[in-house]
């Protein structure tokens, strides 16, 4: 039996695009748009704003403001919003009046994923055969090597939604490794345009997190605080600047505190990582979790807390370290008809 | 209690019937940490192609947590850290880490007697340090291939079969525990025990080379079934 663990609001949502021909016709979808423009007026006119100047998030505070509502799903709250956003695109009915369909792959099923499939082939041909023309003409073809760090294939889910019809994971893989071929070919920088249509950027992971400047205590000396949790524990750290090295946690020094090595050495960990043992002072407070969960929590505070104090390559580093990262292991629950998380009783054959 | 449900991945769903019990809190777009601190010093130059793009790679991936048994210190060690958790009973970490500082600390002091006590020229050739000896033991106690059981036509023979570098790291570390286990005597402590074998095996002797050889052994004489193996 297949157990499905693993979801998100992405996979539940449905692909409604793909479900059939279109249920709007194109003059309605025309008459709403008009009605929410006009509705768009009315609203910045009842709110007192100018109705040219009007954006969406006013839109959506005014509702807020005028329809409170409590529910926790935010798709059931009362909203206003453009109308391509609520109904989405679908496709057009694919057949003529007299029954024939218009696209010439209408009765493989997938016409859209097949047409494509077609399209990029045609673009791995054309490489193919400039790359003859040029072994002909005894050019070596230049080769870039294109940094592929930074941007990755689009999903499943944006793939179906850019072609309207539904794929498996069987066509979506076969179509990936198409454009992968295509991109190792010696000439693929002819077919770049056609290829960046499926690529997204990633952004750098750094740049999503901001590290905030240091604060000064009464007597001048700098510091900066942190927060850590691991299984149950929370933790607060505040790292102090031109320190000899002493570590205090909830009021207690930390020989005390953990007297195992084990979790010393994590408490050490971050400003081993950065040479600065004997550098700065540690205050924590840590509650809840046990004796290592304390001790990770108090390690990823530190870590966090020590970006302040460190240029951002080496809050790059300590990132690859592993040592910025919430750990999400949590303890997995016990489930009925078994004695424990993954152990099953005593199994009897009469 | 909260429990995070979006952080969970399983992986995709095969349409045969089979169970997925193997499965993590992490994307599989998480990459592992690297915590060894020489890596980061070296400047950009001097990194070679593929570590270069490893670095670009991971500069766009998310990275998963440090576990907490590693860090960064001189002195965590991956070996001894694998062979103090196979050590452990009922979760007992502390225990198993006293167990093996101690064992160090045997190893170290018996090879300070011998060097104190041997002649000029003999004292450069003792090592003293336990971190050698045990990589250099359990090197020595690896066996190349191993045995496996196949069936064919309804007998069960004994393959000779290459062994993987993680079977042999394994077998090397599961040998050495079960004969501290079993063959001492009643009120020697597994300490003392293991700084032993670990020097017998240093100096290629002991009963672990032994196994190791008999297994050895076994293999070359049942090269005739070698054909029997298909990977």
């Amino acid at each position: 039996t297949l157990r499905l663990i693993y979801t998100t609001t992405a996979v539940r949502r449905k692909n409604v695009g793909a479900s059939g021909p279109e249920k709007y016709t194109e003059a309605f979808i025309k008459k709403q748009i008009e009605e929410f423009n006009l509705g768009k007026r009315h609203l910045a006119n009842m709110m007192g704003e100018d109705p040219e100047t009007f954006t969406q998030e006013d839109i959506d505070r005014a509702i807020a403001y005028l329809f409170p509502s409590g529910l926790f799903d935010k798709q059931a709250r009362p909203m206003m919003k453009h109308p391509t956003e609520i109904f989405p695109e679908q496709r057009k009915i694919q057949w003529g009046e007299d029954g024939r369909p218009f696209h010439f792959l209408f009765y493989t099923g997938k016409q859209s994923y097949y047409s494509l499939m077609h399209e990029t082939y045609e673009k791995l041909l054309n490489a193919q055969k400039y790359q003859d023309q040029l072994t002909a003409q005894d050019l070596s073809p230049q080769k870039e090597k294109k940094n592929l760090a930074g941007n990755r294939w689009l999903t499943k889910i944006e793939l179906e939604e850019m072609l309207l019809e539904k794929l498996s994971d069987v066509d979506y893989s076969r179509f990936i490794q198409l454009l992968q071929k295509l991109l190792t070919l010696p000439c693929g920088d002819i077919e770049e345009k056609y290829i960046q249509k499926f690529c997204k950027e990633v952004p750098a992971q750094l740049k999503k997190v901001v590290i905030e400047p240091l604060k000064y205590d009464e007597r001048g000396v700098a510091f900066s605080t942190g927060e850590g949790t691991r299984k149950t524990a929370r933790a607060t750290a505040v790292v102090y600047d031109n320190g000899t090295g002493k570590i205090t946690v909830n009021g207690i020094d930390i020989l005390h505190y953990f007297p195992v090595l084990q979790d010393r050495e994590q408490l050490l960990f971050p400003f081993q990582f950065l040479d600065r043992i004997g550098k700065h002072d540690m205050v924590c407070t840590v509650s809840g979790g046990g004796r290592s969960a304390q001790a990770g929590a108090i390690r990823l505070a530190s870590a966090k807390a020590l970006r302040s104090f460190v240029t951002e390559q080496e809050v790059e580093f300590m990132r690859q370290a592993g040592l910025l990262t919430v750990d999400p292991r949590v303890k997995e629950r016990k489930k009925p008809g078994q004695e424990g998380a993954r152990r099953k009783f005593t199994w009897k054959k009469r | 209690r909260d429990t995070p449900r979006a952080s969970v991945y399983s992986p995709p769903l095969v349409p045969c019937r089979l169970t997925q019990v193997r499965w993590s809190r992490y994307n599989p777009s998480f990459l592992e940490p690297e915590v060894n601190k020489e890596l980061y010093q070296k400047s950009w130059e001097q990194l070679s192609e593929e570590e270069k793009e490893k670095m670009e790679l991971k500069a766009v991936r998310p990275i998963k947590a440090a576990p907490p048994t590693v860090s960064s210190s001189v002195f965590s060690d991956p070996m001894i850290s694998k062979f103090t958790n196979m050590m452990m009973k009922d979760g007992n970490k502390v225990l198993a880490r006293s167990l093996m500082a101690q064992t160090l600390e045997a190893v170290k002091r018996k090879q300070l007697e011998k060097y104190h006590k041997a002649p000029e020229d003999e004292k450069e050739t003792i090592e003293c340090n336990p971190y050698v000896i045990f990589h250099q033991a359990l090197k020595n106690c690896q066996p190349i291939i191993g045995l496996s059981s196949i069936t064919k036509g309804g007998k069960t023979y004994q393959v000779p079969v290459p062994l993987k570098d993680n079977r042999k790291r394994f077998l090397a570390m599961k040998w050495l525990i079960t004969e501290c286990r079993e063959n001492k005597n009643r009120r020697m402590l597994m300490p003392e025990k293991l700084s032993q074998e670990l020097l017998q095996a240093f100096n290629n002797e002991g009963p672990i080379i032994k196994k190791k050889h008999v297994l050895h052994k076994m293999a070359e004489a049942n090269r005739a079934y070698a054909h029997f193996r298909w990977w």
